[in-house]
């Protein structure tokens, strides 16, 4: 194979025919197959390497070889279909993050430290090593550390990408509540099976989650007339299936929710009466309470209680039965959870909600900008395939609009891509780290903290900003100096010197292939050598390596 | 010398003053001592979030109030003259934790004045909302992304010729690129938060930083120059969204830089309380008295949420508003008379339950207080209105009424300290009427 010396005194980058000597470069080990193909068309490369960027949580060593070896369609073809696909290695890694696979009735009973008593003024040593050990803020960070191993490590990254993506569509945040028992099993529950099934799955999955119901506050919402004994008697209602104490009539917050932000959009073309007539209809789509008396009782005398599993419930007492009228289609008076159901088909299956899913998914995918004819294409595979995400998606990363060179290297990688990008460009094991959560909070964005139901915002300039570029400089030169207490990033290659800028060249193509990185590459030569001439191999790859990582260039995707 | 060339000052060098056929440095040194005298009369507003729902009831004490005493048997604070652990009296009918003790000299001066039956009138009793609807003032609205001293920002001119604040971005922008008038500052400068995320009041369209240490802010920690001008290197003149967001940050290591922290002493007696809160307001101070514009600055301090065994007069809220008197106490006494300048001004998201709860603690509750302090502060009074604490004044039968709602304080401060215009686009969805001023500012 030729050097890729030569090539690139030609000035390779993302377009022109001498950009393949770039890639004969990068693409090292790959079969002679991929190599004819790269030869072929440039083109192929730069479009393997976009997909990759948009379609996956950053790109390795190897993965453009593998896109062009596999071709395309084939890659994603397989990617769509995850069962197909191995995963023990990521696995293996969630092991550090136990947390984030446990239950909502055993995070529950875990970590509810019971109430000090008066006069309790000092704590032991070990009443406050218990204390510790019940804080529920380590649920948070075992969810995120496992999100970052899945998110770095899968070989299922188009699942992680978007599940990542419904999550933050359907946000539910850790913080409040029992939201943080019940988070954990909602990713896992309610989003990752769907993402490449039913929207309206989806949705009625989210709708029946205690995560969701409690977040926005339906799990409160009840009909006046159920604090009315009488009532109660009449409809012969079992004892404990009281409205919760502090329903207090209809709660609005996730109807409104349910249309603004999951399914039509705030110019769906819904009204305040229609919010009014969702909250109605679900009225009384809650969860079994675990603060349920006998079960907080047993959970405090250390007594397993079996059966309490915290899950949703339709409780009767709580429903509004009146006839309700939802843009413009009637649901008849006497009815009980179909009236939710209902709802949610309606508004799956709305027009609105299908150009709304692929404003977002293009937000999110393709540009900053809008794109009206990419929407309008998106919408109509949404509709015609009933909400079929798995078909969606694809339609997604195979139109001929995903590849126009206006959407190519121009987002910003978000402060969770950017550190998840670069942990996998360094192969890094993740351990559990406080210092990279709070990174990640530092650059806003510690996963599953957003506090609005918007989600975490898709456009890059909500995340450009002084103090960011600064915290992403730092972050890059701490994890190639392996500084970052918890993460080993792979030790960066220090071969012998005798052609440094060469070595620098080829870590930057690995990096990030199909980027111009010629003036990068003498900026940071002009440093190594001003600067550096003393320290060892190891340092000054490091030193590279952050320098690389912290690069105007690595922040793009 | 028209106004424009006076005020001119040039970022990386003086060409634009020789092309317009000025002594560079002579001009650049007395503009540039205009300008900081400019910026030295600028105002400030500090604020103290007291996060957590601390118990304002038991912080200024209504200890006129029979019902105070009917309602708390354990953990009331007595009324003054109740020895060493009696309320400081301010007004004969309210009194200072004794815990306050060192900020009451502030109130005899007329620097202090307390706000009682303050809050949100939203009846969330949810910390994590209510913080969020403090910070956005925007009770209710879980969608607002922007908090209101961004807002503030974003409405306050800027110490820089004619230039409107319509799109502060873009304003930031001008300023990286020395396209403004007054370089000597950095947008990002104007808004400070302690610590190291920026707090929701903090975020938005404008510029704001988060500094954990003075110390060690920059690339590595500020230890390495030359890795910082590699990166400054990279980010250069690259024209777009990115390299001007990375131009800011560099003028705003620089700057803070120039302000030397390593060499800071606090004023002469000054003591901060040892803890991440002290060391945030001795950072505030010296900030402040660097004269690199910063126009406000926010910390926190935690710790509020007593439900259990708060104790009155002395144990776990006494210890932490003994911190939280200690350090703007030192704060006060550190800004000297800068404090003419500057308001500090305490919140928290929600007060607690009026009766003591079967823990020896509160609850959730309501209306808290707030404290305001600064020379400009028209001080020495007890503001708001007492709705009382018989059953039938109280909030649903258990907590303190609200009669002040929080934006109105914060609208006056804004515009009557900080001169914040458009008060009806820092405060949306709520009507901003002088007439409900409480008159903390005279």
């Amino acid at each position: 194979m030729r050097s890729g010396a030569t090539e690139r005194k030609r000035g390779g980058g993302w377009r022109g025919a001498a950009g393949y000597g770039v890639w004969l470069l990068v693409l090292g080990t790959v079969s002679p197959v991929a190599a004819a193909q790269a030869r072929r068309s440039g083109g192929d490369s730069l479009e393997a390497v976009h997909l990759l960027r948009r379609a996956t949580f950053g790109i390795r060593s190897g993965d453009v070889g593998a896109v062009l070896s596999q071709g395309r369609v084939a890659w994603l073809e397989r990617q769509l279909n995850p069962e197909r696909i191995a995963d023990s290695a990521m696995v293996l890694r969630l092991s550090a993050f136990p947390l984030a696979g446990a239950s909502a009735s055993e995070l529950i009973r875990d970590f509810n430290p019971p109430p000090a008593q008066p006069g309790d003024t000092m704590m032991t040593a070990e009443q406050r090593r218990q204390r510790q050990q019940q804080n529920p803020q380590r649920i948070l960070a075992d969810l995120v550390g496992a999100k970052l191993v899945r998110s770095v490590w899968t070989e299922r990254q188009l699942e992680e990408v978007m599940t990542d993506f419904w999550y933050n569509h359907f946000n539910v945040v850790f913080n409040k509540g029992l939201d943080r028992f019940f988070v954990s099993d909602y990713e896992r529950g309610a989003i990752r099976p769907h993402v490449f099934g039913k929207f309206e799955t989806m949705v009625r999955a989210t709708a029946q989650h205690p995560a969701m119901l409690f977040y926005l506050d339906n799990w409160t919402s009840s009909v006046p007339d159920s604090m009315n004994e009488a009532l109660m008697a009449r409809r012969r209602v079992q004892p404990g299936a009281a409205a919760p104490r502090g329903a207090r009539g209809i709660n609005e917050n996730y109807a409104r929710e349910l249309m603004e932000l999951h399914t039509l959009g705030v110019d769906g073309g819904y009204t305040q009466q229609d919010v009014i007539e969702v909250a109605r209809a679900l009225t009384g789509w809650t969860f079994t309470r675990p603060g349920q008396r006998g079960a907080r009782r047993a959970a405090q005398a250390g007594r397993a209680s079996e059966g309490e599993e915290v899950r949703f419930v339709f409780n009767p007492v709580m429903h509004d039965r009146g006839e309700k009228v939802v843009l413009g289609r009637r649901l008849a008076a006497g009815r009980g959870i179909e009236d939710g159901l209902d709802v949610i088909h309606l508004l799956a299956t709305h027009p609105s909600t299908a150009r709304h899913i692929a404003t977002k998914l293009i937000e999110r995918f393709v540009t900053d900008g809008a794109d009206p004819e990419f929407v309008a294409e998106l919408a109509a595979v949404f509709t015609r395939t009933e909400g079929d995400l798995r078909e969606v998606t694809r339609a997604l990363f195979t139109s001929r609009r995903f590849y126009a060179s206006a959407n190519v290297g121009t987002k910003i990688k978000t402060p969770f891509e950017l550190v998840a990008s670069a942990m996998r460009a360094t192969s890094s094991e993740i351990g559990p780290s406080r210092p990279l959560l709070e990174t990640l909070r530092g650059l806003g964005q510690l996963p599953y903290t957003e506090s609005a139901p918007t989600g975490f915002p898709a456009a890059s300039e909500e995340w450009v900003n002084s103090g960011a570029m600064l915290a992403r400089m730092n972050f890059g030169l701490n994890l190639a100096s392996g500084r970052i207490q918890g993460i080993r990033p792979a030790p960066a290659a220090s071969r012998a010197q005798d052609r440094p800028a060469d070595a620098l060249a080829e870590m930057l193509g690995r990096l990030m292939p199909g980027m111009e990185t010629t003036a990068l590459s003498q900026s940071i030569l002009a440093d190594l050598t001003a600067s550096q001439a003393d320290s060892p191999p190891r340092a000054r790859a490091a030193r590279a390596l952050g320098l690389a990582l912290g690069s105007p260039e690595f922040q793009r995707k | 010398m028209t106004d424009i060339s006076r005020r001119i000052f040039v970022r990386r060098g003086s060409l634009a003053l020789v092309a317009l056929g000025l002594p560079p440095a002579f001009l650049a040194r007395s503009a540039e001592a205009e300008f900081r005298a400019a910026i030295a009369k600028k105002k400030t507003l500090i604020c103290i979030f007291q996060r957590g729902a601390v118990d304002g009831l038991n912080m200024v004490v209504p200890f006129g109030e029979k019902a105070y005493y009917s309602r708390r048997r354990s953990i009331a604070v007595p009324a003054p003259g109740g020895g060493r652990n009696g309320a400081v009296d301010l007004n004969g009918f309210f009194g200072f934790h004794p815990s306050l003790g060192p900020l009451h000299d502030l109130y005899a001066r007329k620097e202090l004045a307390v706000v009682h039956a303050v809050g949100s009138p939203h009846p969330t009793r949810s910390h994590f909302d209510a913080q969020d609807f403090m910070e956005t003032a925007t009770p209710g609205n879980k969608s607002t992304r922007d908090g209101w001293l961004n807002r503030v920002l974003a409405h306050t001119p800027c110490e820089c010729a004619g230039r409107t604040l319509e799109d502060a971005r873009a304003h930031a922008a001008d300023h990286a690129a020395g396209q403004v008038a007054l370089a000597s500052t950095s947008p990002s400068l104007r808004g400070v938060a302690m610590g190291s995320a920026l707090p929701i009041a903090l975020r938005g369209g404008h510029p704001a930083l988060a500094i954990d240490d003075l110390a060690r802010f920059g690339v590595a920690g500020g230890r390495d120059a030359s890795l910082e001008s590699a990166f400054e290197r990279q980010y250069r003149s690259g024209g777009d969204l990115v390299s001007s967001a990375a131009d800011e940050a560099f003028e705003a290591i620089r700057i803070l830089k120039a302000a030397n922290p390593l060499q800071y002493s606090p004023a002469a007696g000054v003591q901060y309380p040892a803890g991440p809160f002290g060391r945030s307001l001795r950072q505030i101070a010296q900030l402040i008295k660097s004269d690199i514009g910063v126009e406000i600055a926010f910390a926190d301090i935690g710790g509020w949420d007593t439900h259990q065994a708060q104790g009155g007069a002395e144990g776990q809220l006494a210890r932490r508003l003994d911190e939280l008197a200690r350090g703007v106490r030192a704060l006060y006494d550190d800004l000297g008379d800068r404090m003419n300048d500057v308001v500090i001004l305490t919140m928290s998201e929600f007060g607690r339950t009026v009766a003591e709860n079967g823990s020896g603690g509160t609850d959730h509750g309501h209306a808290n207080c707030m404290l305001v302090m600064g020379g400009a502060v028209a001080g020495g009074r007890v503001l708001g209105e007492w709705p009382g604490l018989e059953r039938e004044q109280l909030y649903e039968g258990r907590d303190l009424a609200l009669t002040t709602d929080f934006r109105d304080i914060f609208a006056e401060i804004a515009t009557g300290h900080l001169g914040a215009g458009e008060l009806e686009r820092v405060f949306p969805s709520y009507a901003i009427d002088r007439a409900r001023f409480r008159g903390v500012l005279g």
